[in-house]
């Protein structure tokens, strides 16, 4: 177990280099310079020149690139050219923000899928279980941003239910300093989160259905029906515990599915999370700041499905004895 | 049921959570209020000398003084229409000597006096070539500032010209020196006073949460008077639009530009809302590349013709796109000029919209279409070149498309190049493209942006088309540093206008008309149409009208 273990934090490592590698050619070799900014009518060739000297770019690639990685490894991710400010600060502010949209929107995500999955699975072929299928099929098939635009104008524009945008309301709650501005962030988050974990709970209901039909037909569950024992108990102590080992898989491939909604919820919510500062930094050529991001998405991802194996391994010993 | 159950319990809670947010009570009386302004883009540094977003002006406007500053009529010639901020007077030494008296009671927030000192170190730091100012080349006139005493400070002009003390005024927020001095200049671009700044102006920083606010505090000490709004918080949003949502639910008070004719018909037909046109800074064009694309040595293979460029422009008829994309919130400029310029006549000479004439040059130049596939060929070319647009850009992305089609049918292939901002800037400095659609946000003045994108000294810099007859050059130079008074200055640019229009380096399609929209509960509202902001600071609530968030006290 610990040689598997090591094999795959190995291999999670790589994988993070591999992709701040890649990240860091392509964001160079893209067209597109970081110092002409929109108004840039006034900024003269010499001005560029010197400041290109300034952050080294005016360096060979491989030499850059080295640099960087001597950096890296000594914690400093480098400066942001557009924000004027070190890169770890900038992702220090907005990781936080991405990772309380994320995580509502995996509890969004699970109960709604789990629950509603459960239900099409007992009631098999019903009325419910059809319309609820379709009604998944059709919110599963939705452009995450389409969703959060309807929502916002739905429940936010027309019906005054919910704020516009932004995770905190900034006069009355600017810091999260009592429960009622803990409420009123909450408050913001809901339809981030809803517009993120509903697309993500029509995937995980047509999932957890499937997992329901195939474990209700086994033996072990008529036995305990033959015990006597009440539906209930039957199905969500015997079938559902089983039907959820699939879900630990889910919870690895969820990461960065919600990574890469969240970019798009973000700006449609004005949420400052990750999504918003790579968009913003790739447009903008904000080269470390880009490499700074990829670093921390990919090993959000990498970490998540570690995490699943690690978890299924634990769950089911087949997987155990096979990567041992 | 369940569905009514739902409507009534969402707002309630909703509303519990406001109601527990709000610090009932509070603020009353005249110098109350809170203005929530939705923005899209966040200022990259809180310090003006290295920044020239437009959001960074307009959040260090109020914390930050110049000397002086334009007033209401907008005119940038001579000084008597400028008001007086950190100096409380001013005279002519000599013709080329300004000085300034610095009103005593001047303040910098944590208590210090503000000093000709300060404006000395201020002027020091623009010209700076390590700290790369935006702003340098606008100073360029001005070849020192020296102090006479601790109240009296001296600008030293190298020659005489009309706009000298627009120049000396509008370009410097005079910054603390005690607080600066010690940074080195090569640093200023992140230096750490960047993002929590000690001003001089009506407001004091007090927050910047990075990608959300920025907040500001009125001083009450103010030595030009209390302003009457207690609080400016600006949010960040992601775009524009986003920003106009805000505004329409609410959840913020006031946006600078609502862009599209749908959102000022939906914000002006919001009874909680007023809307407040002004002129726009910016003007949009079809440039024409006069090299060949990536070799500035050789001439464009195409619109190295003058006769050839105009025909295009006689072919396009501006009114109907401008109205397609900007209903009433643009006009049709007379040459490459913002509404906002004193300069604008609609009275200056340009070719006509005239398709007929524009087909029969065509065919006088050889460009007929032979072969009837509906574009007009010479010598086996077809007409046909490239028109580079940022995609980003919703307005140029719409007029590109509207362009393409009136060319098509004057027998005139375009394509589109359509490639994010940061490709576009790079492409057309490098002079790499046929034709461009590009727009320019000017100064209140001509006389800084002109020479640089349309003469000879904007070559390799602003001047993307390389357009260059040195019949203009003279008329600007006459205009800018020649000119005794305003009426001259404005013959001379009217000249050069007139001129350039006849050769045709661009189709001027647009110069923009904004029109703000801010919350009813504000009044005694004024906006400056070279920066919306610069007079918030009587901007006002009345007790009557104050809100709970009006009130809260933190």
């Amino acid at each position: 177990m610990v040689v598997w273990v090591v094999r795959r934090v190995a291999a999670s490592i790589a994988i993070v280099w591999a992709v701040v590698t890649l990240t860091f050619i392509l964001i160079h070799a893209a067209r597109g310079s970081p110092f002409l900014p929109e108004s840039s009518q006034s900024v003269d060739p010499e001005t560029i020149a010197r400041i290109k000297n300034q952050f080294g770019l005016d360096r060979p690639l491989w030499v850059q690139y080295g640099l960087y990685l001597r950096n890296l490894a000594s914690g400093n991710l480098g400066q942001s050219f557009a924000l004027r400010r070190p890169v770890a600060d900038a992702l220090a502010d907005a990781i936080p923000h991405t990772f309380v949209l994320a995580l509502a929107a995996l509890l969004i995500d699970f109960a709604v899928g789990l629950a509603l999955g459960v239900y099409q699975a007992v009631r098999e072929r019903s009325v419910g279980d059809i319309v609820l299928g379709n009604v998944a099929l059709f919110v599963n098939s939705m452009p995450t941003f389409w969703l959060g635009l309807a929502l916002l104008l739905v429940l936010a524009q027309w019906l005054h239910w919910f704020p516009a945008g932004g995770p905190n309301d900034p006069v009355l709650c600017p810091r999260l300093d009592s429960f009622p501005c803990l409420l009123d962030f909450f408050w913001h988050l809901t339809l981030p989160a809803l517009t993120l974990g509903l697309v993500g709970a029509a995937g995980t209901a047509r999932f957890e259905r499937a997992a329901m039909l195939e474990v209700i037909r086994q033996d072990y569950v008529r036995t305990a029906r033959a015990k006597g024992l009440r539906e209930r108990r039957v199905l969500l102590v015997h079938a559902l515990r089983n039907a959820l080992l699939p879900f630990i898989t889910l919870v690895g491939l969820a990461f960065p599915f919600l990574l890469t909604g969240a970019v798009l919820v973000e700006t449609v919510y004005a949420w400052p999370g990750m999504g918003q500062l790579a968009v913003k930094a790739i447009l903008q050529r904000d080269y470390y700041v880009v490499t700074g991001a990829a670093i921390v998405t990919s090993s959000m991802v990498v970490l998540g499905n570690l995490i699943a194996d690690l978890l299924y391994a634990v769950a089911d010993p087949r997987i155990r004895v096979r990567g041992a | 049921m369940p569905n009514l159950r739902l409507t009534t319990l969402v707002p309630l809670v909703g509303l519990a959570l406001v109601a527990g947010c709000e610090r009932r009570g509070g603020c009353t009386g005249e110098y109350c209020g809170t203005l929530v302004i939705a923005t899209a883009g966040e200022p990259d540094i809180l310090l003006p000398p290295v920044s020239e977003f437009a959001t960074t002006r307009d959040v260090t406007e109020p914390i930050f003084l110049k000397l002086a500053d334009l007033g209401p009529s907008g005119n940038t010639v001579g000084d008597e229409d400028f008001q007086p901020e950190l100096a409380e007077r001013w005279e002519w030494d000599a013709p080329t000597t300004l000085v300034f008296h610095l009103d005593p009671r001047a303040r910098w927030q944590d208590g210090q006096a503000v000093t000709a000192a300060d404006v000395a170190f201020t002027y020091d730091v623009y010209t700076d070539t390590l700290v790369n100012s935006p702003f340098r080349s606008s100073l360029r006139q001005v070849s020192a500032v020296t102090t006479r005493d601790s109240l009296t400070v001296v600008f030293r002009f190298r020659q005489r010209y009309p706009e000298m003390f627009y120049d000396a005024v509008y370009h410097m927020r005079i910054m603390p020196a005690h607080l600066l001095r010690e940074v080195p200049r090569d640093q200023w671009r992140s230096a750490s006073f960047g993002r929590a700044p000690v001003g001089d102006g009506p407001y004091r920083f007090v927050a910047w949460k990075a990608g959300q606010s920025i907040e500001l505090a009125a001083d009450s000490t103010f030595f030009l008077g209390r302003p009457h709004i207690r609080r400016l918080i600006w949010r960040f949003t992601p775009d524009q639009q986003v920003a106009v949502t805000q505004l329409l639910t609410g959840d913020a008070d006031a946006v600078e530009v609502l862009i599209t004719p749908d959102n000022v018909q939906r914000a002006c037909a919001d009874p909680k809302l007023a809307c407040y046109p002004y002129k726009g800074s910016a003007y949009g064009y079809l440039g024409f590349n006069l090299a060949a694309p990536g070799d500035s040595t050789k001439p464009h293979p195409l619109f190295a013709d003058r006769d050839l460029r105009r025909a295009l422009v006689m072919a396009t008829d501006r009114e109907r796109p401008l109205h397609n994309v900007f209903g009433e919130l643009a006009r049709v400029p007379p040459g490459p000029m913002s509404q906002l310029w004193w300069v604008w006549d609609p009275e200056i000479r340009e070719l006509p919209y005239d398709s007929a004439q524009a087909a029969r040059l065509l065919t006088r130049l050889g460009w007929i279409d032979s072969d009837g596939d509906g574009i007009r060929d010479k010598d086996g070319h077809e007409l046909s070149f490239r028109l580079l647009s940022p995609s980003t850009s919703a307005i140029r992305h719409q007029y590109a498309r509207l362009l393409q089609e009136t060319f098509r049918t004057a027998g005139v292939d375009v394509q589109l190049d359509e490639v994010d901002f940061s490709v576009f800037n790079e492409r057309a400095r490098a002079g790499r493209f046929d034709a461009l659609l590009n727009i320019w946000n000017t100064d209140p003045t001509p006389s800084s942006g002109f020479p640089q994108t349309w003469t000879k000294a904007g070559f390799g810099r602003s001047n993307y088309e390389r357009y260059y007859n040195p019949q203009v050059d003279q008329l600007v130079d006459r205009a800018v540093t020649a000119a005794a008074n305003r009426d001259q200055a404005r013959r001379a640019w009217r000249s050069a206008f007139e001129t350039l229009n006849q050769d045709a380096p661009g189709i001027f399609l647009f110069a923009t008309e904004n029109v703000a929209a801010v919350n009813k509960r504000f009044t005694d509202v004024a906006i400056r149409p070279d920066s919306w902001l610069a007079l918030v600071r009587t901007w006002r609530v009345p007790p009557d009208r104050l809100t709970d968030r009006d009130r809260v006290e933190r």
